[in-house]
């Protein structure tokens, strides 16, 4: 896979939650040759199997979700502006002046409509303004129109100009939808990683799906009973206004501590990293980590689960940025743990 | 199958979250003689299955109403409460309340609550008695009590009750159930329980059944009453509402295709439904087990969760014909 | 669209940095004008012959420059401080690409993650002396190696159509007015006609100033991109101008009364013409006439300008037809000019 090839397709991909499916097709076609098996589960993940071929042998799942944050057309007015709604946590301070694209077929240019200085109070301009207030400008000139041309429930993704996303130097990578497909294509290298290698488990390499609104994996863990959970998401990076953050951009994978981390797992992922100088980072959570790993841990009869995470910034703004390096640690992290998760008993 | 008989038939039972045994019942008594097969779970959720070795559809409408539960018997007869569903002061305020045993009261504020400020810790029901000895004669805490009000058809076609939200989709239910003509498909009509405090009959039911296919039957709001701010994007009198989205889930696209398909080929008025908050059985039941593929039809009212929620007749009958076509598709 | 558009709107001119643009319709109007010089401000003041000649002299003008930023500070961690060089709205710089730089050195301005932030936090938008440019520098010293203070910062924006014959770029203010002028000065004309490409006129119309006072033209007319609320839930006294209502004819605005006479005279060309037109219906902002009518001894200003939504943000929208009638009517103009129709 040419990794910074991916970056960028993946992140121009339009796929907000539960209209993911042009993501889930790239993903199963990209894990088609490192896998025994890549298909599309009932929820509508995407799955991929790599089965050690020995008996009675322990399933692995690695998860990393391949949807993003959005909105969704959801009414008109009288001139042919677009009332809308949110998918996920979309933060409505960056939204007036946002190009967006329609996901019609084919797609259409829209952007979040904002009123100018000129007509506004100095109060008004410190607000931002609630989402039920602001319109989608897609160009056109009446209801009708739009009626015809974007029906009710037409979902919206965010739009980089025509780039999707950048390089940028200290081979850190700028685009949208790093969270948490970035993740997605960490798991792809593992895989590569792990191409001609012997294991003792069965891996399924999770794409999921509906992350950002329903925690959509547990159908995944439910439908395949894994022994142990890894939830691959994203995390914040110190910014330049949070600088009080855990982890740090180059700083390595974050390593999850907490009820939601699974002791061994955790334990063993530190010690992969200490023997192999692998920089990683720590981070302490005492409660829900926001991510796949709360629902992995209570399915079925509950699953030994570990949450790990790359960090990054600006989270669910279009311009979300990440590492290449940290990319590359997490996979040989990812790909040590699968050669000997070491398993030991659940003490959580 | 009358809209508005059947309607009073299940609104005369009491049935909040919890409670639904009364409506249960009532329910079965109808549905008896269309279903091959009923049953009831542990939790009260009942099932209503037409036998086929075909595609597995389920469907879901709530049997329990909100309501709200008797805490503290006061020295001087009145009763404190807690709620049990969306329920709020502004939607309490004034309203009759009707207890199990049929003791009615009427819900107020203390005198020096704000109105712009009421919480329901400053609220009361009277039930018009001397004294708490009195008073625990007639109800006691842990007694859970509903809204007590009349149910009445308007000129223009529209239906006036407590409680459409759910019982007007268990009506709809039941006539796609009478209205359902042969199917190779195994179709199961639920009647959830504990809805509007979680959703959890459904993710039970949905556990049991394991459908391939969930089409949840709830109101959805509407957005046609004066200065809406259009949380909701469906409105009365437009035909049964396909859900796109709402709080709790986002409908599978294949699934909202197939229903607007259907809706096309048999001619059935429908709309597109988008809406920006609330909560149905589809929430948990699209993620049960390994995940259903699953979107909703859905009765727009005005009023959600107020003693009187309207919805057009015309919508109801559309919601009930979409339903019994989707029941009996070729997937 | 209008030739020239497309190059013009991609291309950056942060005010006080217009080399580029400028560059540029040199090299394009140099083969069909008759002089050209820039002046000490940067302002590009070109001179074609026409027909005839006209008492006091014909000039138009337009200008080159868009807001955009400057580099105010290298923190020590790498990040970049920016000020905004003309007016921008605080709400639409976050989380988005810039250049900064004769390099263009690609940033993002970036924004503390919603998670993070509490609710009542989540109500406020950060001003921009508040917001940061992540240029991937670790530390200031890598930092100062690409970018500098007082470097330029433009905004990331394509140029592209859509909708119903809409157009987005950034700057179509005042990128449209430069088309316009680009595309008159390829014609015949009817009389000698100064065409003043502007700098600055964003700070201040600081470029006007000087031009006015060294052509000192008799009439002039401002080409521009005005403000355009056209939004569906914005009350209509509100909506300043109308998107395919046609080019707004200057009445007035919060900087100029634009002659009376050469006001009526623009509003009974467009209706000969069978042009639609409107007026601005909210009186605010300011053009170059500003600086040009009360310049000397006085010079009659007339303004025609596109309807332009979302001025000043990276991505600014406007309508073909209300670009082609507005070179249409700016042709109009200067023929009436010509034909001594200004009257007094």
């Amino acid at each position: 896979m040419d990794l910074k090839k991916e970056l960028q397709r993946f992140c121009k991909l339009s796929g907000p939650s539960a209209f993911e499916a042009p993501v889930v097709k790239a993903a199963v076609e990209l894990m088609a040759p490192l896998t025994d098996e890549a298909y599309v589960d009932k929820f509508g993940n995407a799955i991929g199997v790599r089965r050690c071929g020995k008996k009675n042998a322990k399933k692995l799942l690695f998860d990393a979700h391949i949807d993003e944050i959005g909105m969704i057309v959801s009414g008109y007015d009288d001139d042919g502006f677009l009332l809308f709604t949110s998918i996920g946590g979309v933060d409505r301070r960056m939204l007036p002046g946002r190009e967006v694209t329609i996901l019609t077929d084919p797609p259409m240019f829209g952007i979040v409509a904002c009123l100018p200085p000129h007509v506004l109070s100095r109060e008004e301009m410190d607000r931002s303004i609630p989402m039920k207030d602001l319109r989608i400008d897609a160009g056109l000139t009446s209801k009708e129109k739009a009626e015809k041309l974007i029906p009710v429930g037409t979902p919206v993704s965010f739009r980089n100009g025509d780039y999707g996303g950048f390089y940028m130097d200290n081979n850190l990578f700028c685009g949208k939808s790093m969270d948490d497909r970035a993740c997605f294509l960490i798991l792809v290298r593992t895989l590569e990683l792990l191409k001609g290698r012997e294991l003792d488990c069965d891996l399924y390499i999770i794409g999921s799906c509906r992350e950002e609104v329903a925690l959509g994996a547990r159908t995944a863990a439910f439908a395949i009973a894994p022994d142990a959970c890894v939830a691959v998401d994203v995390t914040h990076a110190a910014t330049a206004d949070n600088k009080g953050e855990d982890s740090v951009l180059g700083g390595g994978p974050e390593i999850g501590i907490g009820p939601n981390c699974t002791r061994w797992m955790t334990e063993r992922m530190k010690a992969i990293c200490e023997a192999r100088r692998i920089p990683m980072q720590l981070s302490v959570m005492p409660g829900a980590s926001g991510t796949n790993g709360w629902v992995f841990q209570i399915a079925r009869e509950g699953i030994a689960t570990q949450v790990l995470s790359l960090p990054e910034r600006y989270m669910h703004t279009p311009v979300e940025i990440v590492s290449l390096k940290d990319m590359e640690y997490t996979a040989e992290l990812l790909a040590e743990f699968a050669l000997e998760p070491g398993w030991g008993v659940s003490k959580c | 199958m009358d809209i508005l008989k059947t309607l009073n038939t299940l609104n005369a039972c009491f049935g909040p979250s919890g409670r639904e045994d009364e409506v249960r019942e009532a329910i079965k008594k109808l549905a008896k003689p269309f279903a091959d097969e009923m049953k009831t779970d542990a939790m009260g959720n009942l099932y209503v299955r037409k036998k086929g070795n075909g595609a597995k559809v389920m469907f879901s409408a709530h049997m329990d109403s909100i309501g709200v539960i008797a805490t503290v018997v006061e020295d001087e007869g009145f009763i404190r409460f807690g709620r049990v569903g969306g329920i709020s002061p502004a939607t309490l305020l004034s309203s009759t309340v009707r207890f199990a045993n049929g003791t009615r009261g009427v819900v107020q504020k203390n005198e020096d609550a704000k109105l712009d400020k009421l919480t329901l810790q400053e609220m009361y029901i009277d039930i018009g008695v001397a004294n708490k000895e009195e008073a625990l004669k007639h109800v006691q805490p842990g007694d859970m009590a509903v809204y007590d009000a009349p149910s009445f058809l308007t000129p223009g076609g529209m239906i006036v009750s407590p409680y459409l939200d759910d019982r007007i989709c268990c009506v709809a239910q039941l006539m796609a159930l009478e209205k359902l003509k042969k199917t190779d498909n195994d179709v199961w009509f639920v009647f959830t329980v504990q809805e509007e405090v979680g959703l959890r009959g459904a993710k039970t039911a949905g556990y049991i059944v394991d459908p391939d296919y969930f089409v949840v039957c709830d109101v959805t709001w509407s957005d046609d009453t004066p200065k809406a701010e259009h949380f909701a994007s469906s409105v009365t009198g437009k035909g049964a509402a396909i859900k796109i989205m709402d709080g709790s889930v986002i409908a599978h696209p294949q699934v909202v295709k197939l229903l607007n398909d259907i809706a096309k080929q048999k001619k059935i008025k429908v709309q597109q439904d988008v809406l920006k908050g609330g909560g149905t059985d589809a929430g948990a039941i699209h993620v049960s087990r390994a995940g259903v593929p699953s979107s909703g039809v859905s009765v727009p009212i005005r009023y959600c969760h107020y003693a009187q929620e309207m919805a057009a007749l015309s919508d109801v009958e559309d919601t009930a014909k979409l339903l019994a076509a989707f029941a009996e598709n070729k997937f | 669209m209008l030739k020239y558009l497309k190059e013009l709107c991609l291309m950056d001119g942060v005010s006080s940095f217009e080399d580029n643009v400028r560059d540029y319709i040199i090299n394009e109007l140099s083969p069909v004008v008759d002089d050209m010089r820039i002046d000490a401000l940067g302002n590009l003041i070109v001179f074609k012959k026409g027909a005839k000649r006209v008492k006091g002299g014909l000039m138009l003008a337009a200008h080159m420059d868009e807001v955009g930023f400057i580099v105010r500070k290298i923190e020590d961690d790498g990040y970049i401080r920016f000020s905004a060089v003309g007016g921008i709205d605080a709400r639409v710089v976050l989380g988005r690409r810039v250049f900064i730089g004769k390099d263009m050195v690609p940033g993002v301005t970036g924004l503390k993650a919603i998670h993070l932030v509490s609710a009542e936090e989540v109500k406020r938008v950060p001003k921009i002396k508040e917001m940061y440019i992540d240029i991937a520098a670790p530390d200031k010293a890598s930092a100062e190696k690409k970018v500098s203070l007082g470097d330029k910062i433009v905004f990331d924006s394509d140029y592209l159509e859509f909708g119903e014959d809409k157009v987005k770029a950034k700057a179509l203010d005042d990128r449209v007015g430069c088309a316009v002028m680009m595309n008159l000065a390829k014609q015949d004309l009817p009389c000698d006609v100064t065409f003043v490409f502007t700098c600055q006129e964003e700070v201040g119309c600081r470029g006007a100033f000087g031009a006015a006072f060294s052509v000192n033209p008799a009439y002039a007319l401002v080409l521009e991109g005005t403000t355009s609320a056209d939004i569906s839930n914005v009350p209509a006294e509100k909506k300043v101008t109308r998107l395919g209502a046609g080019p707004v004819i200057g009445c007035m605005d919060g900087s100029t009364i634009y002659d009376e006479g050469l006001f009526r005279m623009t509003a009974a060309l467009a209706d000969e013409a069978g042009i639609a037109w409107q007026i601005k219906q909210y009186i605010a902002g300011g053009t170059d006439a500003s600086a040009i009518q009360r310049t000397r001894e006085g010079v009659r200003v007339a303004n025609i300008s596109v309807p332009v939504r979302y001025l000043h943000s990276a991505s600014t929208v406007a309508c073909g037809k209300d670009i082609k009638d507005t070179l249409k009517l700016a042709q109009l103009f200067v023929r009436a000019i010509a034909e001594g129709k200004a009257g007094k």
